[in-house]
């Protein structure tokens, strides 16, 4: 009986190792001379277990020295973030991160410590992955292949790029995807809450339709040829031009199963677009976000995607105008970025502590008006109580000021 | 033949177990939904059924004293009483006496007191009695949370025990540093809102994705403080909505106000009473948060009423033991006077601690920030 080399083979390759065709040397040059080393019992289950030789060439080698730069200023400074703790480093390790910078630096270049990193090591990893793009283009070119693979991974890079095009366009580097295990999870979180929902951007729903169809056609092209590999259909790509019976097979069955079939050429076909597919709508989707909709939910309900709901609280448009409170962003110091906070004086400081417009510019602001903590106290208790300017020699009085309600509230 | 009658049993074996490891699941997971919206929307509320339960059958409430009679007639004693002068003796006893096992345990009166000299605020050596102090100001501020917040607390009100559960230290206390600094919403910072209310983008809302998890790091404490997942204040399909948002959301936007004038009135600036000990790295004053309260119990000990049984706790001294109909009153003042020893300047008290409080609390002015101050217009 056959033997194929398909999943968990237990066909166990060992031949003279592949050099594989002629390359140009003026290029680069291979390295090693190709294997089956320590690895090449349990590779071989996975089939041809021939390890190298590697061509690295100079986009290669670049690359990887430019992705290392970036690993390694990652690394550092999350190392940096525990306090060169070796231990917390790797207990916190997923959870540890480089974060771009603050909101107030806009398209500005921030220092180092502050985001400063951030865009470098950003900057390194872009040139490490566009030079492995122009290393599977000259490989492609040098096999004399056709592009396909390079212009599926230039799909990947466009949506990796539209993470840095997206805040270019709203103006600020601080909207960059974090360099972390979690972090950048939690990134992916809060950008759809900030924009309304993603799963309302219709190419989000796009990029996952091919995504999920990625990967249905996985299962179903991999099942359809290790079903009929008994029949030959493992050389399927010798079947696109001479059809057999394994083809014949694979394509009644599936025509018996949903209507109509692929062919051995098409399925490869619908794979590739599928899979570019899905990271060229996702890209799409992010350079439309925050760009052109701010809210796909209120996009969705005004074209009549999002249905309607009874409402489970009704309001009125003064409580409404209350509960909305006011968007994060035009604050000031409404960016999460920490600032120690002044350390507590004494409630008992001198009244000339306190700016003479106090008493009058809160009430205006429609959310109580916020000082830091220590002054917010003698400022509550308005002029009315002046505090003596001698100080008590212990136990000075906890608070001079009446209870105050926060303004804004409905008394 | 042989090969079969061992598999079989094999594979019986393997039904069994798989069958005992599904119901393991079933039993150590336990969780009950209940629906909260409109169906199919996924609005449910997630907990675990053993957890909640037993929680529920072991939470305690300490025993409420019996009812205090009237003063006798006559000028009242009170000797440097400066919040719990507006009840009569026997409740301002019983009141006490409930504090100490609420806050010190059982009888432990020297947590505040100079049991030498009760009225003092200074131990024999002439040492301040910060306890004493903060007790007083926290007095104040739960007359002022029943009293001016019952659109979060409604007439179940609060209690020295809501948050001490017989501790001198309740949960939940957070002192500024990198970790805590989403808490600052509860103190400092304000405007939370970072989802835009129309479909265009525009200058109105320039909120980052790092404020949006800035928020999101606020909403989960809310979360994990209440024992609640995000669908019991949110439909999460628009975290934004409030009409599509049950009305819990309301509540817990009234408790972050709540916080915020409990954090910046009252606790934040007892920080020169407190020792070192009881401050943190920047100096700071302990303040609270929902779990300061809530300790993980989407409604504080369940619900229970117990500060019905407390009139001193709402600055009632008409207090009639019927269940609390609210005070729409102003709260009280804050007529704290310190008696240092020695030299206190008692004729500069502050005049408004002695002014009637107006008969609507007015808008008070509210320190515009100061130079460092977080936030600005």
């Amino acid at each position: 009986m056959l033997e194929y080399q398909n999943l968990f083979t237990r066909v166990q390759v060992r031949t003279a190792p592949d050099p594989g065709l002629p390359i140009d040397e003026g290029l680069g040059m291979r390295i090693g001379k190709g294997g089956y080393g320590v690895l090449g019992y349990w590779l071989g289950k996975l089939g041809d277990a021939q390890l190298g030789p590697i061509y690295l060439g100079l986009e290669g080698a670049a690359s990887l020295f430019f992705g290392f730069i970036a690993f390694e200023i990652i690394g550092l400074n999350m190392w940096r973030s525990v306090g060169w703790s070796p231990v917390q480093f790797v207990r916190q390790l997923p959870w540890l991160s480089l974060e771009p910078p603050s909101p107030e630096y806009g398209l500005h270049i921030p220092p180092l410590d502050k985001g400063g990193w951030y865009l470098i090591a950003g900057f390194f990893l872009t040139a490490a992955i566009f030079l492995w793009w122009i290393r599977t283009y000259k490989r492609a070119k040098a096999l004399k292949m056709g592009m396909h693979l390079c212009w599926a991974f230039g799909s990947a890079i466009f949506l990796y790029m539209a993470f840095f095009l997206q805040p270019v366009l709203v103006g600020s580097y601080s909207e960059m995807v974090p360099f972390g295990l979690f972090p950048h999870l939690d990134w992916t979180s809060a950008f759809s809450i900030r924009y309304g929902n993603l799963y309302y951007n219709p190419f989000h729903a796009l990029s996952i339709v091919f995504l999920y169809g990625s990967a249905l056609l996985w299962a179903m092209h991999g099942a359809t040829i290790l079903a009929v590999s008994r029949y030959g259909g493992e050389r399927e790509i010798e079947q696109i031009t001479d059809r057999g019976t394994a083809s014949e097979r694979a394509q009644l069955f599936w025509r018996w199963c949903m209507g109509w079939n692929a062919t051995m050429e098409s399925i490869h076909r619908w794979a590739w677009w599928f899979a570019v597919l899905t990271t060229f709508t996702g890209g799409i989707g992010i350079l439309l976000t925050g760009t052109v909709v701010d809210n796909w939910y209120l996009w969705a309900v005004k074209h009549h995607v999002a249905p309607e709901y009874p409402k489970q609280n009704t309001l009125t448009a003064q409580d409404l105008e209350r509960l909305r409170g006011r968007y994060a962003g035009r604050l000031k110091g409404g960016y999460p970025t920490f600032t120690v906070p002044q350390t507590a004086t004494p409630m008992d400081a001198p009244a000339g502590a306190v700016p003479a417009e106090a008493a009058v510019a809160a009430p205006a602001v429609a959310a109580p008006a916020v000082g830091a903590p220590a002054v917010a106290a003698p400022g509550v208790a308005a002029p009315a109580a002046q505090v003596p300017a001698s100080k008590p020699p212990v136990a000075p009085a906890p608070n001079p000021a009446a209870p105050a309600t926060p303004a804004g509230r409905k008394p | 033949m042989i090969t079969r009658s061992f598999v079989m049993p094999l594979r019986n074996c393997a039904l069994l177990l798989a069958t005992l490891a599904l119901g393991a699941c079933r039993f150590v997971d336990n969780r009950q939904t209940s629906q909260r919206g409109y169906r199919g929307t996924g609005m449910q509320v997630v907990y675990p059924q053993k957890a909640t339960t037993h929680a529920f059958q072991t939470t305690r409430l300490p025993s409420v004293p019996p009812p205090a009679g009237e003063s006798p007639p006559g000028p009242l004693p009170w000797k440097n009483v400066q919040v719990l002068n507006d009840v009569s003796v026997a409740e301002f006893n019983r009141t006490m006496i409930s504090m100490a096992e609420w806050v010190a345990g059982p009888g432990n009166c020297q947590y505040c007191h100079n049991v030498a000299n009760f009225a003092s605020d200074t131990a024999n050596n002439g040492k301040p009695l910060y306890t004493k102090v903060v007790a007083r100001r926290m007095l104040q501020m739960t007359r002022n949370i029943n009293g001016n917040w019952q659109a979060h607390v409604a007439n179940t009100g609060v209690t020295c025990y809501t948050c001490h559960r017989g501790k001198p230290l309740p949960n939940g206390l957070w002192f500024y540093s990198t970790e805590t600094q989403y808490l600052r919403h509860y103190l400092d910072s304000t405007g939370a809102r970072v989802v835009t209310h129309q479909i265009a983008p525009s200058n109105q809302n320039r909120s980052s994705v790092k404020q949006t998890e800035w928020t999101y790091a606020l909403m989960i404490s809310q979360s994990r403080s209440l024992g609640v997942n995000c669908t019991y204040c949110h439909n999460t399909r628009q975290f934004a909505s409030w009409e599509q948002a049950p009305p819990q959301r309301v509540k817990a936007y009234e408790g972050i106000q709540m916080l915020r004038d409990v954090n910046r009135n009252y606790l934040a600036p007892l920080a020169p009473v407190f020792p070192a000990v009881r401050l943190g790295a920047k100096g700071d004053a302990p303040k609270a948060q929902c779990l300061t309260c809530h300790n993980g119990v989407y409604k504080p000990l369940y619900g229970a009423q117990m500060v019905k049984n407390y009139p001193a706790l709402w600055g009632r001294a008409d207090w009639d033991g019927q269940p609390f109909p609210g005070i729409h009153g102003p709260a009280k003042p804050d007529s704290t006077k310190i008696i240092a020893a020695g030299k206190a300047p008692t004729a500069g008290q502050p005049a408004a601690a002695v002014a009637p409080a107006p008969a609507k609390p007015a808008v008070a002015p509210i320190a515009k920030p100061a130079r460092g101050a977080q936030e600005h217009q």
